[in-house]
């Protein structure tokens, strides 16, 4: 009986990891809805396999993460134009 | 200026400056994944800002980010018609942009962990400049730059599962580099 629910356990969940392996880096992304987060969740308590694969891809994410522009003068230059815009509209003040 | 015209420029910069100022840097770092030069970004988003200010009052104050991506887009190919009438599909428009990485402030690694992380960087980066333009395009927007994938479809004006494709094949090839080089579980399919 135990070889049979291990083997049935076993099926379960690899259905479980053909269904939630597409579904890593959406989930990584924070772009799917909740019940497939839940899914996601507890298909990593028990999966070696998709943990290390949402971990690289975790990995890359960082990596890529830390390619952002840093703020610099363009940005300065950018910031101080919106806030004139927003103070003041395209124009100088009529009676400037 | 009568009173009434008065009354419309308070409330279009009050709705600029809730809506717009917020997302500015953002708008910037998308203007430098699609333009070849950062002077170029800057007039984009200059142009963005200006067009945004002169729409703010019909605009509804929903998805403001999303509004501000679409008067880009639009922006950028106005500035090109002429020149490049597809320029955000314009192999040209692409950058590689090595430089300008931020200081890590994670905890300080040890000298090995430092190589390793070094390397890692190195290999993503190859493997990033070695997608297809459309790929790349789609990492930057969303791993760099921060979009959604809903923010980068309206942007590129592709559907979104277009956008989800095209970024999880790309995130495969550069792990499959990753596993190449010993830096990621090797693993086939997906
Ligand atoms: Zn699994």
């Amino acid at each position: 009986m135990s070889a049979m629910s291990d083997r049935a356990r076993r099926m379960r969940e690899m259905r479980e990891c053909m269904h939630v392996g597409p579904k890593l880096q959406a989930y990584l992304d924070g772009e799917v809805d909740d019940a497939t987060v839940e899914r996601v969740a507890a298909h990593l308590e028990y999966c070696r396999k998709c943990g290390l694969e949402l971990a690289a891809y975790r990995a890359i994410k960082h990596a890529l993460g830390q390619r952002q522009q840093p703020a610099d003068d363009a940005l300065a230059r950018l910031r101080s134009f919106g806030e004139q815009l927003a103070a003041t509209g395209p124009e100088p003040p009529a009676d400037a | 200026m009568d009173q009434s015209a008065a009354a419309a420029d308070e409330r279009a910069q009050a709705a600029f400056a809730r809506y717009v100022l917020p997302e500015i840097e953002v708008l910037y770092r998308v203007a430098l994944s699609i333009t070849a030069q950062p002077a170029d970004a800057e007039d984009l988003v200059q142009d963005t800002l200006l067009r945004a200010y002169r729409a703010v009052e019909r605009f509804d104050g929903t998805h403001a980010r999303a509004w501000l991506l679409t008067i880009l887009r639009n922006t950028e190919i106005n500035r090109h018609r002429r020149r490049r009438p597809d320029l955000l599909d314009d192999p040209d428009a692409q950058l590689e942009r090595h430089e300008g990485r931020g200081p890590f402030s994670a905890p300080a690694p040890g000298p090995e962990e430092l190589v390793v992380e070094q390397v890692f960087d190195k290999v993503v980066d190859e493997a990033l400049a070695a997608l297809p333009v459309k790929h790349r395009q789609v990492v930057q927007l969303v791993d760099i730059d921060g979009l959604t994938y809903a923010e980068a479809a309206t942007l590129l004006e592709v559907p979104e599962g277009t956008v989800m494709s095209r970024l999880h094949r790309a995130r495969k090839r550069i792990r499959d580099r990753l596993a190449a080089a010993g830096l990621a579980p090797t693993r086939s399919g997906r």
